[in-house]
């Protein structure tokens, strides 16, 4: 459908996981919505099943930099995220696993007290009310394990990190939850275990939202979907309300502006606050929807790392699905380990390609050149934990300029001691799985540009603790959403896609009813 | 274009510079254009990254990649050259890899040596020959995906369990705000 510019219309920012569910919720409810994308459709025949020329394809390089203790500082400075550009967002390169939230992982301040420097905070929100949508999200996914749906077979990888985590008296392993098919489901088909779902996923076994939710939502005949178009200032009116996007189109650098009546903002952790900061007008002059100093702040990114090992004999662990390998004993908040919070561990493949440029950034010499001689013999795993929201970890504008001339958003990111303390504490766990099965030299690697971006727009039940209120809705400018996982308060030990999409179909059908009411 | 010492360092660098690799200017003065000179960078190549099992013209290759990156603009060309000439007048093909690895180790905050290993890293590993030689097979969507019997023929291990253990509902279940609060958290940071 085409939707007049001059038109005061519901305009969805970014199609990502959040931004397409909000937008495809919207429209099933005969809403029509404008949804504008910085990046371009990409239909999976043009995926590219080579590691640099995929990352080519679809990365999000737009110029950002980076400050903080954190060793990508010194590694990737130019690149401190690892996001996509793109119909679909970063989902086109996500690999799939879809864990929950533990019902405390909502009450992290409650539950975890106080810890020096970490501005942990409840959540507005609980793990019964949340509990519906989760279901409904993992429907909308077709995550394996749940539903009903069967379990992905095990690869090499999986064979390993299970027999290894068997050994060590861990109990809690699987194949998933995980976001492709092991069987066909809405109309997509099972996994052909090609090996390829980072890059995109040719087969259409993986779900993202370009092959799920745009498509239905362009087939409601409700959607406009704006391709190559990057939103970079949202207006007000007199009254304060948001009454208008500029947005430009990235092929010919135009600018054009849509009138809206609701605007749902979902560029992920950095774009979408700095599109509030880029923002900031007579009314508000620290930002859009800042007079909390939130926007921006508490910005996380998971506790990651990997461990990688050698062995004797061949695992080809590049075969089949990239991230189909699950261990939850180590997730449970347990204070006597040192740290709070918990973590998981998930099996982890990359080509020679990008295990060269991540295994140990920077490094070279003949135990580097060893390591990665043993490829085929290697067995990989991911850690991913929760990491301590922090005042100081935020994005802003910098000096630098983007190539459109717009400020180019600074990411500052300082490890927390529980950080280092967890990320310890599970890199032990892993060479221990696979010392349990004999490997010969286990490698610890640091964690690569962030893949998992949250915070930077906190929600919070009171307006001056954090942005957003429990529907994402913004405090200080009612017809203003945040749509992405930028509005986590705190971040669990999980994979946060589940959630986010958990939020949006939640945020879609409240916003469907305000708007059917009238009360925005 | 000025070449910090932090630019070239970064993996960041090597990373942005493989989008780079296809849109180098046309260079009038072009270094390291001497017979020898790419025999000369592809020895520091594999001694960055040593490959018994890699045939030298694989280092070549990466070399002539290095090399046309130290052509790139007129910052590159004056570090790369230096570079060079200190491999030259020491020699640096002649050495034992013990020595090599010290010399290496004394260039190591040098732009052209930044240059050289952030295009080596990311060249050698995509180098569809080290594919072959570490037994990567790649891409397989055109063949039907990797098939029963390839992703998971591993087997000197047993088949574990795919599905979650009966147990796992109710651990993940059991987690109460106020239970897990009376967990006394004990500072060790
Ligand atoms: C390699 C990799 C593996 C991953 N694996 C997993 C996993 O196993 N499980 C999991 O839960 N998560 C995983 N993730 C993370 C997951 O991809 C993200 O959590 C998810 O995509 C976030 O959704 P989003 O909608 O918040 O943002 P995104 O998916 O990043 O979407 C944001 C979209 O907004 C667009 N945009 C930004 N700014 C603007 C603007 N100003 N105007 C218009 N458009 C804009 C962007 O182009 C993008 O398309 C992985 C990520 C990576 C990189």
């Amino acid at each position: 459908m085409k939707i007049d510019k001059k038109e005061k219309a519901v305009v969805v920012i970014g199609s990502g996981p959040g931004g397409a569910q909000v937008a495809y919720q919207l429209t099933k409810q005969g809403i029509p919505v404008v949804l504008l994308e910085a990046g371009r459709r990409i239909m999976k025949e043009e995926y590219v099943n080579e590691e640099w020329p995929a990352f080519s394809q679809m990365a999000w390089l737009d110029k950002r930099t980076m400050t903080g203790n954190s060793r990508i500082v010194q590694d990737f400075n130019g690149l401190p995220t690892w996001l996509v550009k793109a119909v679909g967002g970063t989902a086109t390169h996500w690999a799939g696993a879809t864990p929950r939230f533990l019902d405390y992982e909502w009450k992290t301040k409650s539950t975890y007290g106080s810890v020096d420097g970490a501005t942990l905070m409840d959540w507005p929100i609980d793990g019964k009310e949340m509990k519906p949508y989760y279901v409904k999200a993992e429907d909308a996914i077709g995550s394996t394990h749940r539903g009903g749906r069967p379990a992905l077979p095990a690869n090499n990888n999986y064979k390993v990190f299970a027999e290894g985590a068997k050994r060590n008296g861990y109990k809690f392993y699987a194949t998933g939850p995980y976001g492709t098919n092991a069987a066909p489901y809405d109309g997509r088909p099972a996994s052909v275990q090609d090996g390829f779902n980072f890059q995109g996923d040719k087969s259409g076994a993986k779900w993202n939202p370009n092959v799920s939710e745009i498509p239905k939502a362009l087939a409601s005949g409700k959607l406009e979907l704006r391709e190559n178009s990057q939103a970079v200032q949202i207006t007000t009116d007199s009254s304060g309300k948001a009454d208008g996007v500029l947005y430009m189109d990235t092929k010919t650098k135009a600018l054009h502006r849509q009138e809206a009546k609701v605007i749902c903002v979902a560029g992920n952790s950095i774009e979408t606050p700095r599109l509030f900061l880029m923002s900031a007008s007579a009314r508000h002059p620290n930002g859009l929807a800042n007079s909390s100093d939130q926007v921006g702040r508490n910005y996380m990114r998971h506790l990651t790392g990997s461990v990688y090992a050698t062995f004797d004999k061949p695992v080809n662990f590049y075969r089949g699905e990239t991230m189909a390998g699950f261990l939850a004993d180590e997730v449970k908040h347990n204070p006597k380990r040192g740290f709070v919070g918990g973590y998981y561990l998930e099996t982890l493949a990359l080509g020679p390609s990008f295990l060269g440029a991540f295994l140990d950034p920077g490094r070279w010499g003949k135990k580097f050149a060893d390591m990665m001689d043993g490829y085929q013999n290697m067995a990989g795993m991911w850690i991913v934990g929760e990491d301590m929201p922090q005042k100081n970890n935020r994005i802003t504008l910098g000096s630098a300029k983007d190539a459109f001339g717009l400020p180019a958003p600074n990411v500052h990111f300082d490890d927390h001691p529980n950080d280092t303390a967890m990320r310890n504490h599970a890199y032990e766990k892993g060479e221990a799985i696979y010392k349990a099965v004999g490997a010969k030299q286990t490698y610890r690697v640091t964690p690569y540009p962030h893949t998992h971006n949250l915070g930077s727009m906190r929600m919070s039940a009171k307006a001056k603790d954090g942005v957003v209120d429990k529907h994402g809705r913004c405090h200080d400018v009612k017809n203003l959403f945040v749509s992405d996982g930028s509005v986590m308060t705190t971040g669990a030990a999980c994979n946060p896609t589940l959630t986010i999409t958990a939020l949006a179909i939640r945020q879609g059908e409240y916003l469907a009813e305000q708007l059917k009411k009238g009360n925005v | 274009m000025k070449i910090t010492r932090r630019e070239l360092l970064i993996s960041a660098g090597s990373l942005l510079a493989y989008s780079q690799l296809g849109s180098l200017a046309n260079a009038e003065v072009n270094i390291a254009a001497q017979p020898g000179d790419q025999e000369m960078i592809a020895s520091m190549c594999k001694a960055l990254y040593p490959h018994d099992r890699f045939p030298m013209n694989i280092y070549m290759d990466i070399a002539a990649g290095a090399i046309k990156k130290g052509n790139a603009d007129t910052g590159a060309k004056i570090s790369f050259r230096a570079g060079l000439d200190g491999l030259k007048i020491n020699s640096f093909d002649k050495m034992s890899f013990k020595k090599q690895t010290k010399y290496l180790n004394s260039i190591a905050n040098t732009p052209f040596f930044g240059l050289v290993r952030g295009h080596t890293v990311v060249a050698l590993y995509d180098h569809k020959e080290v594919h072959k030689i570490f037994g990567y097979q790649g891409a397989s969507f055109d063949r039907g995906g990797y098939k029963d019997g390839e992703y998971n023929d591993l087997s000197w291990l047993p088949d574990p369990r795919i599905e979650e253990h009966p147990d796992l509902t109710a651990f993940l279940d059991d987690s109460s705000p106020k239970k897990y609060a009376s967990l006394k958290t004990k500072k060790t940071f």
